[in-house]
């Protein structure tokens, strides 16, 4: 990273590179750094789950002890938020929050991508959540699945009314649920490029100056503490709110 | 501070506001701003969302979850097998104590019903050999008794007949009187039976 006067921008980390150039059906499907950080996420998380329970020990060792606490987490986000229904579902919710967690957590290596900060990216993940909670609940409940938008127990004069804004409510789900998370890693990652540019170019400035280029320095260091707390509680966010909504769908209100 | 460094810091001051604004949202005149809205990128990121996705699904859904739910199940399933057997082994030794104390009890109360009926039988025992010494003692003395008195009859007997003679004797030799055997006899009896009668008194 040089840090000359044509300093980088700091929403410079969020471009994509190609690595593999690809394309299919006249798209153009590259294999690029986000590709690769989602093929990480996957990969390491795989491995790392795979080989903590290689010897399934009666007694966990600390390895096993994490893999069965993760798994244990959403076990029990699934079994309160949804009940037994959600079983079924286990194993994407699981895959849901594996694959963000280990998202967010790689994306804050150093040099590293976060595909997490491509609204695209979490888009079409809401999106699919959203599509196939509200198909559940069409499929579960048929007509009577409309009944969700009809506020139980409402004045009559308010029902029109009421229909309208839980409508909206509903088909506003996969935007809140896909920006929250993108808009939380562009604003902390930005924000950490920022400080981090604020030292170096303080430091450059020579001389007492570069005692100066400590106050941010130690801001980074504080913002990076807080930015693993944010991407561990973000996956966690993404995956509880998709655990509600398929309560909603299996048991509607 | 020199005036070079001055110029410096000044630059970063009057820099800092549109780094984080102007230069933030649009870095340079020919790229449209952030990276993320340039949807020439997305179709590839659309692509290996779904192809990457799918395959870590496929890895937790048929790999990774059965696998630990296994472990967890099989724990859950050893542990309360464990709690039911420790419930199980306690129970038992519960009812085995019991029982040793009832078993106990009944041995204690046995053994006194024992000792009383032993200590009874050999009271009785005892008792029945008591009064059968006491009864042959009684019978030995009653014959030696028997056998004393009628030594002593026999003896007093003699002692008459022998009194007589000497009667008799000292009779004729004294006053030359001839008396008779039976005569004699008959009063050396009664003077016998007078100092017989005197020595009772």
């Amino acid at each position: 990273m040089s840090n000359s006067e044509g300093m980088h921008s700091p929403v410079e980390q969020f471009e994509i590179k190609s690595l593999v150039e690809l394309s299919l059906g006249g798209y153009d499907v590259s294999f690029t750094n986000s590709s690769l950080f989602m093929l990480l996420a996957i990969g390491v998380s795989a491995i790392f789950l795979i080989s903590a329970m290689r010897r399934a020990d009666m007694v966990p060792g600390r390895m096993q002890g994490m893999a069965e606490m993760m798994y244990e987490f959403v076990a029990e986000m699934v079994r309160s938020n949804v009940g037994s229904e959600g079983r079924p579902y286990f194993p994407f919710i699981f895959t849901l929050f594996v694959f963000l967690l280990f998202g967010n957590m790689l994306g804050l290596i150093p040099y590293s991508y976060t595909f997490t900060s491509q609204i695209i990216v979490t888009f079409a993940m809401a999106a699919f959540v959203f599509v196939g909670v509200t198909i559940i609940a069409l499929f579960k409940h048929g007509l009577h699945f409309f009944s969700f938008f009809v506020p139980a127990g409402a004045p009559k004069v308010l029902i029109p009314f009421l229909i309208v804004i839980e409508v909206i409510s509903y088909f506003v789900r996969p935007v809140s649920l896909s920006v929250r998370l993108f808009a939380n890693m562009l604003a902390g990652h930005t924000m950490l490029k920022v400080f981090a540019g604020l030292a170096v170019m303080i430091s450059g400035a020579g001389g007492l100056a570069m005692a100066g280029s400590l106050l941010p320095f130690v801001a980074l260091i504080g913002l990076t503490g807080l930015e693993v707390l944010v991407a561990a509680l973000q996956a966690y966010v993404f995956t509880i709110l998709t655990c509600m909504y398929l309560n909603d769908a299996l048991h509607l209100h | 501070m020199t005036e070079n460094t001055r110029n410096r810091l000044t630059a970063i001051a009057v820099a800092l506001p549109a780094f984080m604004s102007a230069k933030a949202f649009a870095a340079g005149a020919s790229e449209p701003g952030l990276p993320q809205l340039d949807i020439a990128t997305w179709p590839s990121q659309l692509f290996w969302l779904v192809v990457l996705f799918g395959a870590g699904y496929l890895v937790m859904a048929k790999i990774v979850t059965p696998r630990i739910g296994a472990v967890l199940e099989e724990r859950r399933q050893t542990v309360d097998g464990d709690l039911e057997k420790a419930r199980a082994a306690s129970a038992d030794a519960a009812k085995i104590r019991a029982d040793y104390e009832s078993d106990l009890e009944k041995a204690r109360i046995e053994a006194a019903e024992f000792a009383k009926q032993a200590a009874m039988e050999a009271t009785k025992k005892a008792e029945a050999a008591d009064a059968k010494i006491a009864k042959k003692l009684a019978d030995k003395v009653g014959a030696a008794e028997a056998k004393l008195a009628e030594a002593k009859t026999s003896a007093m007997a003699n002692l008459n007949d022998v009194a007589a003679e000497a009667a008799m004797a000292a009779v004729a030799s004294l006053a030359g009187i001839k008396t008779s055997s039976a005569q004699a006899s008959k009063t050396a009896s009664s003077i016998a039976t007078k100092l017989a009668k005197q020595e009772t008194n």
